[in-house]
């Protein structure tokens, strides 16, 4: 022992303390990087659920928005609102309505399937 | 000497510690092991949380996709009173206004209170309240408007200089004292439109861990008979919360969606359904009927484009819903009167038994038979079958009847589907009554060929005309036409459904002929005749019966048609109960009708009879692909 101590160098030995310092630094890193993916994670979570939540309401706006169009569209709303500004419009009548006789023409081309051409006139009703 | 004191010390410190790591060791064991199901039971319960996704219910659609019935989310405000303390006359005088409540009543569910139950091994015991409901369907808007004058509440304090405890109480107040749940409420945007087919909800709750989850039911209707399909699936989400009660989403369990009900898409036309409704409203304030009912059906293929009964409810406003309102389409007979004349002929018809040139002697409006007279309206003398239908003469129907036989006659009127339920997807619908030929009286022969006798339904007798204009085929009458997801992609669709045919395609025809004939100057119903369209019809007036009598002075009058007559297109009916000025079905149906089936005409752009066209302008339409049409 006292021979190790009469031995000593006065100098700093650098292996040891690089060593050292690394695997400090390495746990310390590790600690630190573990902290700070917790609180990514909480802090993507609560973005997650901000926008889960934004998601929502817009869905909900969207369907509100497009009910009311839809209702605004509605043959009842319509005849309501034509006869508060007393439009003075009326269903129009049979002799109003112009009808063309859908006769079909024969295919040109013998090749062009005729299912449509031959397709009988189908009722006139919506 | 020393030794033996050191080694003793060593010993006894050893022993301590010993004892100690023993200690601690039982003790890991204890809660790792003994009490490990309770522990981390208790644990769970401490974060976990289970949150449920409740579905949105489906909307309802008109055959066009305009809505009839539709879920809008809101919010029921909720408090928790405990958290309230003694600040509850500061929190009710800010949210009051906003929900519209009470002040002073506001203040006196926000102030904290002890209630007493039984828990589950019966000891009686006292508890905080955590919960109580301050409002329900509270808009979206609302309660953001809530939120932020909470957050921006002061209770004249300064709150910097208050001790930890106090500030966590006020920040606990803001943040936590009133929340709300997300909850959905049905709107019918058509107001009265359709209301008694489309029905009206309740809220349906259940009691979860002391808080209520509610659940909208249909009470009538398509919102009642298609309940499951518009109700959806419920989802869950087990999660984990932090103290503040946020969400820890990295630490979701289970998150299943909800499922949403699917759209129900309906055969009836708004519109339709619209030029019915104030048809109809005006013939009630014009004749001031007890009630009046109408249906438009599409006799190929069964599909109900309208259906009214006056008085009608307005879904929105169940609360005021009277039985009066009810769907009486459907839920009430009555006697048919004359509109049942079209069974005997047509099954006479069918049969061969007569034909529509054949005669009958009308014995100048009195024929006894068994024992009873029966009458007609007018005195007629000898009558063709297709006479018969025109003038709807009781007699000459009486004797077709005999001689079509009772057997015969009871076939038909079940072929035609009386006295079964037509199988419309709506609550309430009755059989009506047809009896056995068993129990049928020695005048039932006679009398059942002129509506008497019989109890139908307003759609059972619609059913069995649309039957006649469609070669023969009673069709399933259809209000449903499919379900579809919210996108629009279709879940399922609803058939027409052919369920026999009644007579052939040649009776038809000849049927059609003698319809034909009732809505002219000759026949019973003049009004219903229509300027551009031939309509084919039947008239009924039946005597209301009371107290198992004929009432005297009260009438169910009728009017059932369909045009063109050729190529029918729509099938209507209108029945009023008690009309007051006049009671015959074609003079106070009659216009009814009419009025529908031209606007209906207009609005579906079925083309005119050409027969009745013929005194049209000339239309003349040169090159029609370069547009110089003149109309």
């Amino acid at each position: 022992m006292a021979k190790n101590r009469k031995h000593q160098t006065a100098s700093i030995r650098f292996g040891p303390a690089l060593k050292a310092s690394f695997l400090c630094l390495l746990i310390g890193g590790s600690a630190i990087g573990f902290v700070w993916q917790k609180n990514e994670i909480y802090r993507l979570g609560q973005q997650i659920r901000q926008r889960e939540t934004r998601l929502a309401q817009l869905q909900n706006d969207n369907k509100r928005l497009g009910d009311q169009i839809t209702i605004l569209h509605s043959p009842v709303k319509l005849d309501q609102r034509a006869k508060e500004l007393n439009l003075g419009l009326a269903p129009a009548q049979p002799l109003q309505v112009v009808r063309l006789d859908e006769t079909p023409s024969p295919a040109k081309d013998k090749n062009v399937s005729r299912q449509f051409t031959q397709r009988p006139v189908a009722g006139l009703t919506p | 000497m020393t030794n033996k004191l050191q080694i003793k010390r060593a010993l006894l410190l050893l022993a301590i510690l010993g004892a100690a790591f023993a200690g601690l060791g039982y003790r890991l064991v204890d809660l790792q092991i003994f009490r490990h199901d309770e522990l981390s039971a208790k644990a769970q319960h401490n974060t976990q949380r289970e949150f449920r996704q409740a579905p949105r219910r489906g909307d309802i659609l008109d055959a066009n996709g305009n809505i009839l019935a539709t879920s809008v989310a809101v919010k029921t405000v909720c408090a928790d009173p405990s958290l309230v303390g003694n600040q509850p006359d500061a929190v009710a005088h800010v949210i009051a206004p906003l929900l519209q409540l009470n002040e002073a009543a506001l203040a006196q569910k926000l102030t904290p209170r002890s209630f007493v139950f039984k828990n589950s091994n019966g000891e009686i015991v006292t508890n905080e309240l955590h919960y109580v409901r301050l409002a329900k369907n509270v808009p979206e808007e609302t309660w953001q408007r809530i939120s932020a004058a909470l957050t921006n509440l002061t209770f004249g304090v300064d709150e910097k200089k208050l001790s930890r405890t106090n500030r966590e109480f006020f920040r606990n107040l803001r943040q936590h004292a009133v929340f709300s749940q997300a909850d959905q409420m049905r709107v019918y945007p058509n107001g009265l439109l359709a209301g008694q087919v489309i029905g009206f909800p309740a809220v349906e709750e259940t009691n979860v861990g002391g808080r209520f989850i509610s659940k909208i039911v249909g009470c009538d209707g398509v919102e009642l008979t298609m309940q499951k399909p518009l109700s959806g699936v419920a989802g869950w989400r087990v999660t984990e919360t932090d103290k503040a009660q946020r969400e820890l989403v990295a630490w979701r369990d289970e998150d299943v969606y909800a499922r949403d009900g699917l759209n129900v898409v309906l055969t009836i036309d708004s519109a339709v359904q619209h030029i019915v409704e104030t048809a109809l409203a005006d013939a009630l304030q014009k004749h001031t009927p007890k009630s009046i009912t109408g249906i438009v059906m599409r006799p190929r293929t069964g599909e109900i484009l309208a259906m009214v009964s006056l008085p009608n409810y307005d879904p929105n406003k169940s609360s005021s819903i009277t039985p009066e309102a009810r769907n009486r389409v459907i839920t009430d007979v009555m006697e048919p009167g004359s509109t049942f004349k079209i069974v005997v002929v047509s099954g006479a018809l069918n049969t061969g038994t007569v034909k529509l040139t054949d005669q009958f002697d009308c014995e100048h409006g009195h024929f006894a038979f068994a024992g009873r007279v029966l009458h007609d309206h007018e005195a007629y003398g000898m009558l063709t079958v297709k006479e018969i239908i025109t003038k709807s003469s009781n007699i000459g129907a009486a004797k077709i009847g005999i001689k079509l036989g009772e057997q015969n006659l009871y076939n038909y009127a079940s072929d035609y589907g009386f006295g079964q339920r037509t199988g419309i997807p709506l609550p309430g619908e009755t059989r009506g009554i047809l009896y056995p030929v068993k129990q049928w009286s020695k005048v039932s022969i006679a009398q059942i060929p002129m509506g008497h006798g019989v109890a139908v339904t307003r759609l059972q007798m619609l059913q069995a005309l649309a039957a006649i204009a469609n070669d023969g085929w009673l069709m399933r009458p259809m209000i449903v036409s499919r379900l579809q997801e919210r996108d629009g992609s279709v879940v399922q669709t609803y058939r027409p459904e052919r369920l026999r045919q009644v007579i052939s395609e040649a009776t038809s025809r000849l049927m059609i002929e003698a319809l034909k004939t009732v809505a002219t100057k000759d026949g019973t119903a003049a009004a219903a005749a229509l300027k551009n369209y031939v309509v084919a019809g039947k008239t009924g007036t039946a005597q209301k019966v009371e107290n198992g009598a004929y009432a005297p002075g009260k009438y169910i009058s009728s009017f059932i048609g369909f045009f063109p007559a050729d190529n029918p297109e729509l099938c209507i009916s209108v029945v009023m109960d008690e009309p007051k000025e006049g009671y015959y079905g074609g003079k106070v149906c009659g216009p009814v009708f009419r009025d529908i089936a031209e606007r209906c005409a207009s609005y579906l752009n079925i083309a005119p009879d050409p027969k009745l066209m013929t005194n049209a302008p000339p239309l003349v339409v040169e090159n029609i692909n370069h547009g110089n049409q003149t109309p």
